[in-house]
């Protein structure tokens, strides 16, 4: 059984790559998300034996170390941890709130290093080939007004990948990033239409990027199918060219 | 506590190729005479903290094994 954490197992695209692993028998699922909603609920209940969720507030970084001591390390192997979990400031930089920008960081920035840390120093205990999958997004890409400070986080999460694929490739542990289009998730839903209607003009399918598609994207990446590839961005974007 | 950081210092020799030690010498520097670099300390603290519940970095550099029979008897 390979072991995966997937961060922000709460959220719409969380769930997505939760269920999407928990259909491969191979895989058992640690979510690690603040919330206890009703969709892990409803994961705990069907998948009883391979889905554990542990509440969890990434926006305290300085956690981790106890979060792996008193809740992970028992559990054994880790073979795959993908970085999920974001939080969206979106306002022009003119207004930037260091308070606002703080939280974010240690969201998409800090707690991924830390848990990239704790898993991968799991990984060297056991010696497990492992995979690493951070979700960046399209932002990181192409400039989107009022996502500058949130796109800052996601370029930052895909320059760490590539190092951690540089430094630990000779352990056979790979480091990838999917960029995600927009999606219809709760994380967009401050959008109006008009501004959705914008964004999906600009991608070359015209239309929201399938969540399901990023997720089986992910899996991808976890897989042996995916063996030789590292430190890459895989952009499910519907064509944001 | 000798012999299981004998066992830990030659699985990484082992990894990397290198002979194995008979005996563990205290003076004997990881970077200098063992040759390990920053990932091969990387994994012997892992391997270390399992065994001793302590990550021997934590409070600065090591590198003499006697550093880590110190840093280790401290903590137990």
């Amino acid at each position: 059984m390979k072991r995966v954490i997937v961060t922000g197992d709460s959220g719409g695209l969380g769930h997505k790559i939760v269920t999407n692993l928990l259909n491969h028998e191979e895989y058992s699922v640690i979510g690690v998300s603040r919330q206890e909603t009703a969709t892990i609920m409803d994961l705990r209940q069907e998948y009883k034996e391979r889905y554990q969720h542990i509440a969890f507030d990434l926006s305290r970084p300085e956690r981790i170390k106890d979060l792996f001591s008193n809740r992970i390390k028992d559990i054994g192997p880790i073979y795959g941890l993908v970085n999920n979990a974001a939080y969206a400031y979106d306002d022009i930089v003119t207004n930037a709130r260091i308070e606002s920008l703080e939280r974010m960081y240690n969201i998409n920035v800090f707690s991924p290093i830390l848990l990239t840390k704790y898993v991968i120093r799991n990984m060297l205990l056991y010696g497990t080939k492992g995979a690493i999958v951070h979700i960046s997004s399209v932002s990181a890409h192409t400039g989107y007004k009022g996502l500058s400070m949130y796109a800052s986080t996601k370029g930052a999460l895909e320059a760490f990948s590539i190092g951690v694929a540089r430094e630990w490739g000779g352990y056979g542990i790979r480091s990838n990033c999917v960029a995600p289009g927009f999606m219809e998730t709760p994380m967009s839903e401050s959008l109006t239409p008009e501004q959705k209607r914008r964004i999906y003009k600009r991608t070359s399918l015209k239309e929201e990027t399938s969540a399901d598609s990023v997720a089986k994207t992910v899996a991808f990446l976890l897989s042996e199918n995916a063996s030789s590839i590292t430190g890459t961005v895989i952009r499910v974007d519907n064509g944001t060219i | 506590m000798t012999e299981i950081l004998l066992k830990i210092i030659n699985e990484i020799l082992d990894r990397n190729g290198k002979e194995s030690l008979q005996t563990l010498d205290v003076q004997l520097s990881l970077r200098n005479d063992l040759g390990f670099d920053s990932l091969d300390l990387a994994v012997l603290t892992v391997k270390i903290e399992d065994q001793f519940g302590i990550d021997i970095f934590q409070n600065g550099i090591v590198d003499k094994v006697y550093e880590i029979i110190n840093v280790v008897s401290r903590s137990e």
